[in-house]
């Protein structure tokens, strides 16, 4: 454990002392900042369509962020050889994917977090009530960059950035077509096994509806443990097999 | 403790092999069959030109590459477990480092990795960066190093934890020649602290000067493996070195070999059988004999002659 929880912090500080980090979160407060200027703004919905795109913008960003730790990170560390450091030591290969991706994810969640007290200082200046309930998307947002951040890791164990770019893309493209590819109706038998992303995504409730139940939070933290959990041992698998 | 454990054997290779295999299905035995024993409290040098197996040997006993086959041993245990990596240190050729963080910071972060306890982190730390001499550099960040700088904090996290067996992989790339004979210093007080170094190096003055056995790679199999007074040591040959004389007198010119004159001093080989005869030749001439020794070829000659050999071999 104490393997995992070094390595998490040193990529967890690596990440922060990257200039890109504070690029996209400074670009992402000016973009909050600015919803409220959009000139299609609906009368009597300023608050939730305030909401959708400050989380969409959060969504965008965080993207971004995740994107360019969680593919990058282990490639360019076995082309730099500083992972001969690492796993030379008392250090199994997963316990340096697990690290890796817990950095990742910890720094993600302190950019989500930033990004969501922008959204809800703007909205509290501009609308004059605090949108509390933006956590709780923000927390959605957070947990779905664990499993793409998961999904990078473990793909980019075995193929390039670039790749593992596009596989990302992928992957979100179908994680959230559940409805688009299956249909509303048909395909039911598949529904149940089709993996889907949706269900971190709670913008609807939080923006325009009452917000979200605990039983639903729970049972989203669930599928993020599945996710992550089924591809950090995929990852593992890659990445043992792998020559250094 | 296990029947092997008790033996004197730090790292035992046995018929290490390793095969790549491309998309396209082609092969390439980057090692054919490698086994070797490095004895506990020795330095034993691992050589062999470009290509030879070194650095792939190496890394399969690290784990680092999946061997085709073969068995690697650590002080009795499988080199996988992590009761043998606990108790190794591996400087890799050409060591990077996160270059954001300052030398005390990556020894931190590796001693932390190699299971040091948290309160003697600073110290150890602190204490190898100076035997290695960083003291000057401690919380500088690794983005100013030099490449030799570079090379010594290398060294120094392969100390971290007191390892008995410690790897190292080129440690005199990219020193200047103090920083050399630091490490060749480093080595010798590692082997006299009772600590294992298996090395491998391109450098065969540094080679010669520190290692009891030498085990000589060549496409990927052992060409050479002994004692290196027994490969090095030229049977039946005296070196004699003389000063004093303008002239070999013509007893010493008729049996002698290999002869150099330089800054006043001749030497040369002459058979076991006539050094009597040549040191008595000599002060009757009115020099005087500076060094009579067992001829010893250098590692250059022999590793070069050995190759050689093997080429023509294949040829």
């Amino acid at each position: 454990m104490r393997s995992v929880v070094t390595i998490a912090k040193a990529v967890f500080f690596d990440s922060i002392r990257r200039r890109i980090l504070l690029a996209v979160l400074v670009f992402a407060g000016i973009m909050v900042a600015l919803i409220p200027s959009l000139p299609d703004y609906g009368v009597g919905v300023e608050r939730a369509v305030f909401g959708e795109i400050a989380l969409a913008v959060t969504f965008l960003a965080s993207l971004v962020v995740t994107l360019g730790l969680a593919v990058t990170r282990v490639p360019s560390e076995v082309e730099r050889r500083t992972v001969y450091a690492v796993l030379a030591r008392p250090v199994a290969r997963w316990q340096y994917l697990v690290g890796t991706w817990l950095g990742t994810f910890a720094m993600v969640g302190v950019l989500v977090a930033a990004f969501v007290a922008v959204d809800i200082a703007v909205g509290a200046a501009v609308y004059g009530a605090l949108m509390w309930r933006l956590a709780l998307g923000a927390l959605g947002i957070w947990l779905e960059m664990g499993v793409l951040a998961a999904f990078g890791i473990a793909v980019s164990t075995v193929v390039s950035p670039v790749t593992a770019i596009v596989a990302e893309a992928a992957f979100l493209f179908i994680g959230h077509s559940k409805a688009t590819l299956l249909g509303a109706e048909g395909a039911l038998a598949l529904k149940a096994f089709y993996p889907s992303l949706d269900a971190f995504n709670v913008v609807a409730p939080v923006t325009h509806g009452t917000g979200v139940p605990p039983l639903y939070l729970a049972s989203m933290f669930v599928v993020f443990v599945g996710f992550v959990g089924m591809l950090l041992v995929l990852g593992a698998v890659l990445f043992g097999g792998r020559d250094l | 403790m296990s029947e092997r454990a008790s033996d004197d054997a730090a790292i035992r290779i046995e018929g290490a092999r390793k095969v790549y295999r491309s998309l396209l299905g082609r092969q390439k035995e980057a090692v054919k069959d490698v086994s070797i024993t490095v004895k506990r409290g020795t330095i034993h040098g691992l050589l062999g030109p470009n290509g030879a197996g070194k650095t792939t040997t190496l890394k399969m006993l690290l784990g680092l590459v999946r061997p085709t086959a073969g068995r690697f041993e650590i002080l009795g245990d499988d080199a996988g477990s992590p009761e043998a990596r606990r108790r190794i240190g591996f400087l890799p050729e050409q060591p990077y480092f996160p270059v954001h963080l300052t030398a005390l910071q990556a020894m931190r972060f590796y001693g932390a990795l190699a299971g040091v306890p948290e309160e003697r982190l600073d110290s150890q730390a602190a204490e190898l960066l100076e035997r290695v001499g960083l003291a000057d550099a401690v919380r500088a960040e690794l983005s100013r190093f030099s490449r030799g700088m570079l090379q010594r904090l290398g060294i120094a996290q392969a100390l971290l934890g007191s390892p008995e067996v410690v790897i190292l992989d080129e440690p005199a790339s990219g020193l200047d020649p103090v920083g050399q004979r630091d490490v060749r210093n480093l080595m010798l007080e590692l082997r006299a602290a009772g600590t294992t170094v298996l090395l491998s190096s391109h450098q065969l003055s540094e080679v010669e000067a520190v290692c009891d056995r030498v085990t000589i790679l060549h496409r990927g199999a052992v060409a050479a493996e002994d004692h290196i007074d027994r490969l090095l040591d030229v049977e039946g040959k005296t070196a004699v070195r003389a000063r004093g004389i303008e002239r070999l007198p013509e007893a010493v010119a008729a049996v002698a070999d290999d002869v150099a004159f330089s800054g006043s001093v001749w030497a040369f080989s002459v058979p076991d059988g006539a050094v009597r005869t040549v040191v008595d030749a000599i002060d009757d001439a009115g020099g005087v004999v500076l060094a009579v020794q067992p001829k010893r070829e250098s590692l250059e000659d022999y590793f070069a002659r050995l190759l050689a050999r093997a080429g023509e071999e294949v040829a």
